[in-house]
Formats: C-alpha cells, structure tokens, sequence
C-alpha cells in the first residue's frame, strides 16, 4: 500500500525507512495471546473481592467496571498491537478505534484515554511516531473523549494503544451475561478483518476492497448503541467481536449467560474476498490459536468448508459489536441500525442448554 | 520440472505468496518447501488444496516438509488414493481429522461415567464401582488388547484428572497407541478443562463419528 507522510516530512535519502508493518509477526488482535493459555497464565493471579467492582474477570469482560455511586461506575480498558497498516495515522486510528470498542462494549461512554506507545527512533522518523498519535487522538476526539497524556518507551516493535476510561450508570450497564434463552444473536460489521489485514500485508487486495476494509476498521461501535437505546430497545448482553473471532466471544456470553448458541452462517456477512483469500491459505496465527481453545465447544450440525470455519475463528481488529435482544425486538433493531446506515445482522440465537456450547449451522 | 523451496525463518503470509507464485507456473510439476511453523504447514496445506494438488506433509524435528505435486502426472488408481489422503491431510479441522482416524473402527471404550456399572446404594457402593473401572482399565492394558479409543464423557471425564487414581493407566494406554479423548463440554462442566492436554479435548462430532466406525464398542 501506498504510505501517506506528510511532505514537509525531512526524510534523510541515504537512510531507507522500512516499512510500519515490516518487523510485525502478527498484526492487531492477531497478535493477541490465545485464549486456553492466557487461561494459564492468570490461573495462579490472587482473586480479588470488592462489592465495587461489577466485573469479574473469569467472565472475561470486555473492561473492569468499578461503582462509585449508585448511580455511577467507571468503566477502565486497555488495548495495544502493533501496526496492521504502513500508513501510520491510518494505524492509530484503527488502534484508538479498536480501543474504545471496549467501552462501548459496555454500554459506557468515553471520556478520558491515555496514549501507551513503544517506538524506536533510530528505526523511523519522529514524524511516523507524531503521526500515530495524531491519528489516535483524532479519533478519540471522535469519540467525544480525550488524550490526556501517556506513555512512551523505545522499543524494536512498534506498540500503539490506549487506556480507555469511560463512565457508566451500573444499572444500565451491558455484560456478557444476562442473554436470555430465545434472544437472537445481533452482529454489527464484517467478518474477516485478520484475513484481510494479512492479504492487505501481501497486497492481494483490490484497491476497493482496502476502502472497505480501512473503512471498517475506523468506524467507532458507538452509534449502534445510541441508537437503539434512542429507541429504547432492551439489549440483554452485549460484547463486541475481536481477537478471540466470532466463536470465543459468542462462547464467553454464552458461558457467562449460562445458555448455548446457534449461528447460522448463512446469515453472517464477510469481508469481500475473505473467504476466497482464506481457501488459498491466508489465515492468521491467531485463526489456528482460536480454534484449538474454542473447537470442543463447537459442533457443526452440516459439513462447512474449511474456509468458512476458518473465518468464524478469525481474529477481529476493531470487530462490531455482538449483542443479545428479545426476539421480538428484532425487526425493528435491524430497521433501527439500517436506517442509520449501520451494517448489522441477525446471526443466530441463544437457546437453553450446556452453556458455552455452540452449535453451527448453514441456515 | 521440481521446485525446492527453503521457507524458514518467514512469517505469514510469505511462505503462502512465495509457493504461490511457483506453483502458478504450470511447468512446475512438484514443490517441496521446508518451514518451521504449524501455522505456516496448515496454510500451505489450504493453498495446495485450492490449487487441487496432492499435498504431503512430513515432520522433521525442528521443521516441516510440505511436498504438493500436481495430480495430472499420476496414473488413475494412485490419483483415487491420493484424493483421500490429500482430503485428510488438509482438513486441518480436528473435527474430521479425528474422524478420519477414527475410521480405522477398531475396539472403541466408551466412557460416559466414572463407575463400573452401579452398586446398589449410588453413594456408598460409588469408590467400589469406581475401584472396579480401575481395574477394568488395567486389565485391558495389561490383556494385550489395544483398544483404537478410549473415550470419556460426562462424569467419565474425572478418570483423566491428573489427581484421579485411573490417571496413570490411561496415560499407558495413550502411550501403547490408544487415541486416548475427552469431551470438551463435559471436561468443561467438571471444572478440569485446564489440566488436560488440548489435544486429547474433542466434542460430540468427534465421539459420535468414533461410536458409528467403530467394529465393537466397550461401554461398562
């Protein structure tokens, strides 16, 4: 892809600067540590108890929610990878976009973000580093939040991301628990965001289908949720759809619901060229990983192709959000978000049964 | 015309584009890559696959060997066998990899509780009736019988605790061969999901294809 620096940008001729995305083993929530071992590592971590503290983290929340008042809760998060795009205000958006989600997730609001950054000046110009930032803080200003400061380190990989506080009235507060069995299942944008940052890194995509993908990748999760809480729709259960792909979130509100899934892939929208580009072989590290800690759970009632089950486990960067409403809510959340231009579908349902079992089926 | 090619040290998606572009030469008959990643041997097994090559996949210690050859260039019994393994090769999906070993039918142990039958009072009868699966275990290890599964479900799950007294005779049993598994659900239910190996965790598909190809089915 073409690199977008500034003109006035001083670049020294005799130094080559490589590109953002070249010394990256694995890009955005691709890069994530996979599900069954990051279960390892917090195994031994002390449990914590505060009747404050409305999360808990064997749910694997999206962000910690503490109660300050009745009325009141802060919501915290943090999210930082490394560069999924050479462009590098392009690679802050995308990171403050992916960031944020986790308040939303929520049902919170932003107010405040601080900046966490590792960067090595010898490697890259200042102006590639002020450009990260820069693409960062304007999306957080987006957001109607604010970059308050941060930090930064010198580091062979570059590191971008944010620690997100947001507010939050804890009664209106959206966990992955509280699905009830018949809820339809909701899912905002595309799938295949990890097989086409990794077909963007091989440039295999047309120049319409990076539009779509950068365009994806910098829309905010917050306007589903205004929108239907406009509207007054009761939303159950809400998380939104990043590392862990489709299948390990859909099993962590199911297991936190105490209910099992179904989706239905007929009904689930894809990246254009993704399953294609997913057939030939770009499939994320990350694609493998979620497979093997969220496989047993699955059951596929018809025989996919591998591609599309593939997808189902593919890795999202700044993914859309996964929420559970009445069944009865349905048409009118999708005439809702549709009105407003917002991509959504109804992917499946939750059903009583053994929680965090999930079960595919084509339609 | 064969094309070696030494992909190590590549992260993805390199060594998918490099053996892309040789194999789009027609001329190229057979690729044989090295690399040093499960990631990188799967895609390459998905590439060989939508390009409708014969792949074969070898492990040699530190690294892989991904062999793809076109099919044209063999004669029609050895393209009908080559389909088959080709199919279980790439269907990296554990689901039908399983399945496909299952296949072989063979003496499957069924599982689906961590007794022996059932003594007259559930509760005060239960270490008897656990005792007794024990031994049930041990002396099938010791018959030279081999069983091609073992499968446990439900309360089954518990006898591959690592704290559970039949623990020990089960890793024998998956050290002689036997296909040694527990359902996920159920590992999950008993709160042990972490203290077994992810790859002896399956699911239902899984055992349901092991009970149907199986030729008999021990299920005390």
């Amino acid at each position: 892809m073409t690199t977008n620096r500034p003109k006035e940008q001083p670049i020294d001729p005799r130094r080559e600067i490589p590109r953002l995305t070249s010394n990256v083993k694995a890009a955005g929530c691709a890069a994530k540590i996979s599900a069954h071992e990051l279960k390892q590592i917090l195994a031994g971590l002390p449990k914590v108890h505060d009747k404050n503290l409305l999360t808990s983290i064997t749910n694997f929340e999206d962000a910690a929610v503490y109660k300050l008042a009745e009325d009141q809760a802060v919501i915290q998060t943090v999210d930082f990878f490394p560069p999924v795009v050479d462009d590098p205000y392009l690679f802050g958006q995308i990171a403050a976009t992916n960031a944020l989600s986790d308040i939303y997730a929520m049902g919170g609001r932003p107010i405040l973000a601080l900046a966490i950054f590792s960067f090595s000046t010898c490697d890259y110009p200042l102006s590639v580093a002020a450009e990260i930032l820069r693409g960062g803080a304007d999306q957080v200003v987006r957001a109607g939040a604010i970059v308050a400061g941060g930090h930064s380190i010198q580091g062979s990989e570059t590191l971008y991301g944010l620690a997100v506080t947001g507010l939050i009235n804890p009664k209106k507060m959206l966990t992955n628990g509280g699905a009830k069995a018949g809820d339809a299942i909701i899912m905002t944008k595309s799938l295949g965001t990890g097989v086409s940052l990794l077909a963007l890194k091989a440039e295999l995509l047309a120049e319409n289908e990076r539009a779509r993908l950068f365009s994806s990748l910098t829309t905010l999760n917050n306007r589903p949720l205004t929108v239907l809480s406009e509207s007054e729709i009761d939303i159950h259960a809400c998380t939104d759809v990043t590392g862990f792909g489709l299948i390990g979130h859909i099993h962590e509100m199911t297991k936190a619901s105490k209910l099992s899934a179904r989706i239905i892939v007929s009904s689930l929208r894809f990246m254009p060229s993704c399953l294609e580009l997913a057939r030939e072989g770009l499939v994320p590290a990350g694609s493998y990983g979620n497979r093997k800690s969220f496989e047993s759970n699955v059951s596929y009632i018809n025989d996919l192709p591998l591609e599309v089950t593939d997808l189902l486990y593919d890795p999202q960067t700044a993914g859309g959000l996964l929420f559970a409403v009445a069944p009865r809510d349905v048409e009118q959340v999708l005439n809702k978000l549709n009105k407003e231009h917002i991509e959504a579908s109804h992917i499946g349902h939750f059903l009583e049964g053994i929680p965090g079992h999930i079960d595919v089926t084509v339609r | 015309m064969k094309k070696q090619l030494d992909l190590r040290g590549l992260t993805c998606p390199e060594p998918v584009l490099r053996t892309k572009k040789i194999i789009d030469d027609q001329a190229v008959l057979s690729v044989e890559a090295l690399v040093d990643s499960e990631v990188n041997v799967q895609n390459l097994e998905r590439l060989a696959r939508s390009q409708n090559l014969f792949v074969k996949k070898e492990s040699l210690g530190s690294h892989f060997r991904i062999t793809m050859d076109r099919k044209k260039d063999h004669s029609q019994k050895d393209q009908a066998d080559e389909v088959e393994s080709g199919k279980e090769l790439s269907d990296q999906n554990m689901q039908t990899a399983q399945a496909s070993l299952a296949r072989g039918g063979g003496t499957v142990v069924f599982l689906p509780k961590d007794t022996f039958g059932q003594g007259s009072d559930n509760l005060k009868d239960y270490d008897f009736s656990h005792n007794l699966l024990n031994v049930f275990l041990q002396t099938i290890n010791q018959s030279g019988h081999k069983p091609s599964a073992v499968l446990l479900a439900n309360s089954g799950v518990r006898l591959i605790d690592p704290g559970a007294s039949t623990y020990k005779v089960l890793c024998d049993l998956k050290d002689g061969g036997t296909t040694v598994l527990a359902c996920g659900l159920c590992l999950d239910y008993y709160g042990l999901k972490e203290k077994v190996p992810l790859e002896q965790i399956t699911n239902m598909f899984a055992i349901c294809e092991y009970l149907f190809a199986a030729d008999q089915i021990l299920s005390p």
